[in-house]
């Protein structure tokens, strides 16, 4: 029994030291020394958007509040190219990527995700001159059909898998990705909700929803640097939490269900 | 006869009275502030009316292909907004965005000049130490898209060095004086290092443009003059001062007041990087509400504003130095 204690003492107080390593150099540390957390996000309607004050509003601002108000610290937006975010989250810019984000293999490779905090469904708003005979789905699926995306955005890798015989229209900027199509320079764009739904009522004599159905379902998840177990556990368990006493959907059924928000910011008509 | 003026103002049916009149007017004002000859003035209208056609041209051809209902109202509210709390006008987004790209421009204007200057003379220097040193920056930098410039600075460099200024800490601990005049100086303390980055990512860059022109700006001036001051026992740096300086100046005024506008024009490029100036702020704003052309086509405005007008300014400061020299 004495020998092998003795053996195992170094070992164990080596794992100590690592453990006290690991917590003291986990973001949660961080976020509560500096009692402030910072949340890299970029604008995406409806989920971070500037009201006409200029203030952000949107589901995920008001999921990052109350994450900050839950751990009883501020709360720091740091706005970010949406194509940069995840070398500014690994340069340490911000604490975490509350950005409505969908977990995806390849991203999973650089960033560890949470458990997911929404499910956004994509669905789709097509040009009527242009894609009104065609047959729903098949038709879409044609090399003489175009359509369009938000560059590093998951509608792109979507549109790829659904149609993949369909030319693809890659922009760095979401508004364009709409204005092509309302051109009639490409036949249709896939987008998350509530979307095709906003887009059409927004151009409705020249655009239509083929199909309102889900066509995939997107898992979004708080981003965060790895090798930090902690980070990890606490957002993942606050999110379980918020999941089951209903705050998070009660949340997403004000703003994706419905436009009570509308007026809020000054939005397209 | 009817002019070519009131028929283009009839076929764009323009709101405003006797608009075709005052164009008229307006030409032959024109037409009249140098005496030309008779095929000159033709050739001359010929040119400035197929420019104008052009333009009329490609906008009906826009309106046409594309189908875009514009609003323009929204965008005010999103320059000024009226508080109700305070009781009070309060600059919104853009008009913040504004202040950031000016400040923006000052401080990297300023960091660029002094790196230039300081770069230009090693470029010009005798030794081979300072002259590769600053040739190793000037190509390093010239030989590279800005934006690419841009990204490995901003994630690999300033990453590492901006947190060991310690601006985190520098606005938690000073005093509320010296935050309110750094807050003038650099903008709200939660971006003192975001602006900062910003300032040095663009002072670097530019540094090398700068460099070049300064040296090309001592390289003109005849090797004779840096004799004469020699010969009179000057020492080099009182040659530099005294003798090549005041006659390099005035040739570098137009380089480099084209180079201080592209400047300015470039600070739009660390929108990439998300400091928050007026692209990156015009930008919100577009995908908030979904205006984006007329976003763009404002902040398109702004931009040909400011560097226009420092333009017309440079160029007063030519003409001035033109005759202190």
């Amino acid at each position: 029994m004495a020998v092998l204690a003795i053996l195992l003492t170094p070992v164990s107080a080596f794992a100590g030291e690592l453990q006290q390593q690991l917590t003291s150099e986990s973001v949660i540390q961080t976020i509560m020394k500096r009692g402030k957390m910072k949340v890299g996000m970029a604008t995406f309607v409806p989920w971070a958007m500037r009201d006409k004050k200029g203030e952000l509003i949107g589901f995920e601002i008001d999921v990052a509040k109350k994450v900050a108000a839950d751990l009883g610290v501020e709360i720091e937006f740091v706005p970010t190219a949406w194509s940069g975010i995840i070398p500014a989250l690994i340069a340490g810019n911000f604490d975490a990527i509350i950005g409505g984000m969908s977990v995806t293999p390849k991203r999973n490779l650089t960033i560890n995700f949470t458990a997911p905090y929404a499910h956004s469904g994509m669905g789709i708003v097509a040009n009527k001159k242009l894609a009104g005979n065609l047959a729903w789905p098949d038709g879409y699926n044609s090399s003489k059909v175009t359509f369009t995306c938000r560059r590093g955005a998951t509608s792109c890798t979507d549109t790829q898998k659904l149609f993949p015989k369909a030319k693809l229209r890659q922009f760095d900027d979401s508004s364009l990705v709409l204005q092509e199509v309302v051109n009639g320079n490409a036949h249709a764009v896939l987008t998350s909700f509530p979307k095709p739904t906003l887009w059409q009522s927004q151009n409705a004599d020249v655009l239509f929803n083929p199909t309102l159905d889900k066509l995939t379902e997107g898992n979004e998840a708080f981003g965060l640097r790895k090798g930090d177990p902690d980070a990890l556990n606490v957002f993942s368990n606050w999110i379980m939490v918020n999941t089951s006493n209903g705050w998070l959907q009660e949340r997403w059924t004000y703003w994706f269900t419905t436009m009570d928000w509308a007026d809020q910011v000054n939005l397209k008509k | 006869m009817a002019s070519p003026f009131a028929w283009a103002c009839h076929r764009f049916r323009t709101p405003y009275p006797n608009l075709d009149v005052k164009l008229n007017h307006l030409w032959s004002l024109l037409m009249r502030v140098k005496s030309k000859s008779r095929l000159t003035r033709i050739i001359d209208a010929g040119v400035i009316g197929s420019a104008i056609f052009l333009v009329a041209f490609v906008i009906h051809k826009v309106d046409t292909v594309m189908i875009y209902d514009w609003h323009w109202g929204f965008l005010w509210e999103y320059i000024l907004r009226w508080d109700e709390e305070q009781q009070a006008y309060a600059p919104n987004l853009l008009l913040k965005g504004l202040a950031t790209t000016f400040r923006l421009v000052i401080w990297s204007m300023l960091l660029a000049s002094m790196i230039g200057i300081c770069m230009g003379i090693m470029r010009t220097s005798s030794r081979l130490l300072f002259r590769t040193v600053s040739r190793l920056y000037v190509e390093f930098i010239r030989n590279m898209p800005p934006v690419v410039f841009i990204f490995v600075f901003f994630f690999f460099l300033s990453s590492q060095f901006v947190p060991l200024l310690g601006i985190d800490e520098i606005s938690v601990r000073a005093s509320p004086q010296t935050i309110a005049i750094l807050e003038v100086l650099i903008g709200p303390p939660e971006l003192f290092a975001n602006v900062i980055s910003g300032v040095i990512c663009l002072g670097l860059f530019e540094g090398a443009y700068i460099t070049e022109i300064i040296r090309a700006g001592i390289q003109s001036i005849n090797k004779g003059q840096t004799e004469a001051g020699q010969s009179i026992g000057l020492t080099r740096f009182q040659t530099l001062r005294w003798v090549v300086f005041p006659q390099a100046v005035q040739r570098v005024i137009p380089p480099l007041a084209g180079q201080f506008i592209t400047l300015i024009k470039d600070t739009s490029i660390v929108s990439l990087i998300s400091i928050q100036e007026l692209t990156f702020l015009a930008q919100e704003v577009a995908y908030s509400t979904q205006y984006v052309f007329e976003i763009w086509l404002f902040v398109a405005g702004v931009y040909f504003c400011i560097c226009y007008s420092l333009a017309l300014f440079c160029g007063r400061l030519e003409r001035r130095a033109q005759r202190i020299y």
